[in-house]
């Protein structure tokens, strides 16, 4: 075994491309199967100049369909395999997602947000959150990180791993276009120095032993004959799911003990809304900040809780709605008005949710 | 020291704006600030103006672009529209002499400007490839945060392969550096 790609903590200025191929070295992902689509490709890049450095594997599919099944494959084989893609990938991927959560396969995809529909712009968006929490012809039984640093970009690239080998259920980092490109200080780090243990893996198919004999056949299926089938399997993966939510949903907030206006954002764009609240409190303005960092399970209880303490809501994003549909179906009922500043597939910064909240004079 | 300062740089895919923020970020971080550099990653980057956004702070960087750049650099005569949107009031004007006429037309009399003959310089004095580290040395000295030192570093990590190869390089790079920090220091 070749030494260990990071030891102990390291700091360094690069892109969240890189970090993301750092972190999955660190946290031991065998295989890395993908198909290449700005604003991912480097991912690949940096896995393919070090991973046989460490022993690790990569194939190049010939699609994204083919990369989401050979994940499916990777992990189904036991070995901790992930895949990386955006925008039009994305949606190609969707199919094999939605296997690996009809059949609970821990699969790992870090996704990089593109403009969209359709091949729209290579750059970023926030217009994936839909089709990476809810995508697959089914319930959305997944668990979805939005990291808005490259500090959490390597936290939660291993993080995903460990979710998914834990819990089985398909597990995302969704990251962006502009988080993909820029440079800044991260601290990588070997999972062990900060006592991350790394969940196991362990096949699925070609056990040793004599199925009916030695040992038990391994079933896996995505097939069912009768809906009563279907809904027994479906009932225990959806109780598991809601089983293990709390102990999976992440948020962060600032300010909000005393805020009159809470504004809710997630990924990179949350690191305008924070900024905003910190000059309208410098101003006065009694703002807060709310993030959900899973987006599933999404942390709809402690919003609640600051929401109705709130007087407005107010929900900044790259897309026009995604994450404002989310807070509103998670707040159903409460009164409080919820207004967007929707501005699908442009960077958000501060300055500008300070205008827009004085301009809607919501505080 | 508090700094909070946001650069925009726009040129001709070529010119070499992309290296200009990538070094100067790369110094500013080594230096002990937080830095974050983007780069303008769309098609453009296939013979279109090529936009780099960088910020240095002593606090952790927000949002990776921003409304309005305190220097705001453009290089071509394509650029000086293109970066029309981050000039403010009180933006600084970095360009390249040779695009007196174009700013003027763009921006008036009035914005705050500093016109930097690099295309000649670099030209008559040293080598066209360094015009983008003329305007790298003007930042450096326009800003006054890094020390020459930090930015001769990040120079070596960014072209070291190139100046182990020929020596002449790291001097001629080591000179245009040194040519538009005096530039930058005479308009601080």
């Amino acid at each position: 075994m070749a030494t260990r790609p990071v030891t102990g903590e390291q700091r360094a200025f690069m892109t969240g491309n890189e970090v993301v191929a750092w972190a999955a070295l660190a946290a031991g992902a065998d295989i890395m199967y993908g198909y290449p689509i700005t604003p991912q490709n480097e991912i690949m890049h940096y896995w393919t100049r070090m991973a046989s450095k460490y022993e690790r594997g990569f194939l190049q599919t010939e699609d994204e369909i083919a990369a989401g099944f050979a994940t499916v494959g990777g992990v189904l084989a036991g070995k901790r395999a992930f895949t990386a893609t955006a925008g039009p990938g994305n949606v190609l991927m969707q199919e094999a997602m939605a296997m690996a959560e009809m059949m609970r396969l821990p699969t790992v995809v870090v996704v990089t947000q593109r403009g969209g529909p359709s091949t729209a712009t290579v750059i970023y968006s926030q217009q994936e959150l839909n089709l990476t929490c809810f995508g697959g012809n089914g319930e959305g039984l997944r668990i979805v990180y939005s990291p808005s640093s490259h500090d959490e970009l390597f936290l939660y690239t291993i993080k995903a791993f460990n979710s998914a080998w834990k819990y089985r259920f398909p597990t995302f980092v969704l990251g962006d276009g502009y988080q993909s490109k820029m440079r800044e200080p991260v601290t990588i780090f070997d999972p062990e120095a900060r006592g991350i243990t790394m969940e196991p893996c362990r096949p699925m198919v070609g056990l040793p032993g004599l199925p009916g004999e030695e040992r038990d056949p391994a079933h896996l299926r995505n097939t069912y004959n009768l809906e009563d089938e279907l809904y027994e399997v479906l009932m225990t993966a959806i109780k598991e799911y809601e089983a293990i939510a709390p102990q999976v949903v992440e948020w962060d907030t600032y300010a909000v003990d005393d805020a009159e206006l809470l504004i809710i954002a997630h990924g990179v764009v949350s690191r305008a809304a924070r900024a905003a609240v910190v000059s309208l409190r410098e101003r006065g303005f009694k703002a807060g900040y709310f993030r959900p960092v899973t987006l599933r399970p999404f942390p709809a209880e402690t919003l609640r809780t600051l929401a109705a303490r709130a007087r407005n809501l107010m929900v900044v994003e790259s897309a026009y709605g995604q994450l404002k549909r989310q807070v509103q179906a998670g707040l159903y009922g409460l009164e409080t008005p919820v207004t967007g500043y929707l501005r699908p597939g442009m960077g958000i910064t501060p300055e500008e949710i300070v205008e827009f909240v004085h301009a809607k004079e919501l505080i | 020291m508090s700094l909070n300062l946001k650069i925009a740089l726009a040129g001709e895919g070529g010119q070499g704006v992309q290296s200009v923020a990538e070094i100067i970020t790369e110094a500013a971080y080594q230096a002990g600030f937080q830095a974050l550099y983007i780069p303008n990653f769309g098609v453009e980057q296939r013979g279109g103006v090529s936009v780099a956004f960088v910020q240095v702070s002593s606090e952790p960087v927000s949002a990776p672009k921003f409304t309005t750049g305190d220097i705001v650099v453009a290089l071509s005569h394509r650029a000086v529209e293109r970066v029309r949107q981050y000039v403010g009031e009180k933006t600084l004007l970095v360009y390249e002499a040779g695009l007196e006429d174009d700013v003027r037309q763009v921006y008036g009399e009035r914005q705050r400007r500093l016109a930097v003959p690099a295309l000649a310089i670099a030209q008559e004095e040293m080598h066209p490839r360094v015009f983008n580290v003329i305007i790298l040395g003007v930042l450096v000295g326009v800003t006054g945060f890094l020390e020459r030192r930090d930015v001769e570093q990040a120079l070596e990590r960014q072209f070291g392969h190139k100046f182990a190869q020929d020596p002449d390089l790291r001097e001629l790079n080591y000179r245009a550096l040194e040519r538009g920090y005096e530039i930058g220091r005479e308009n601080l």
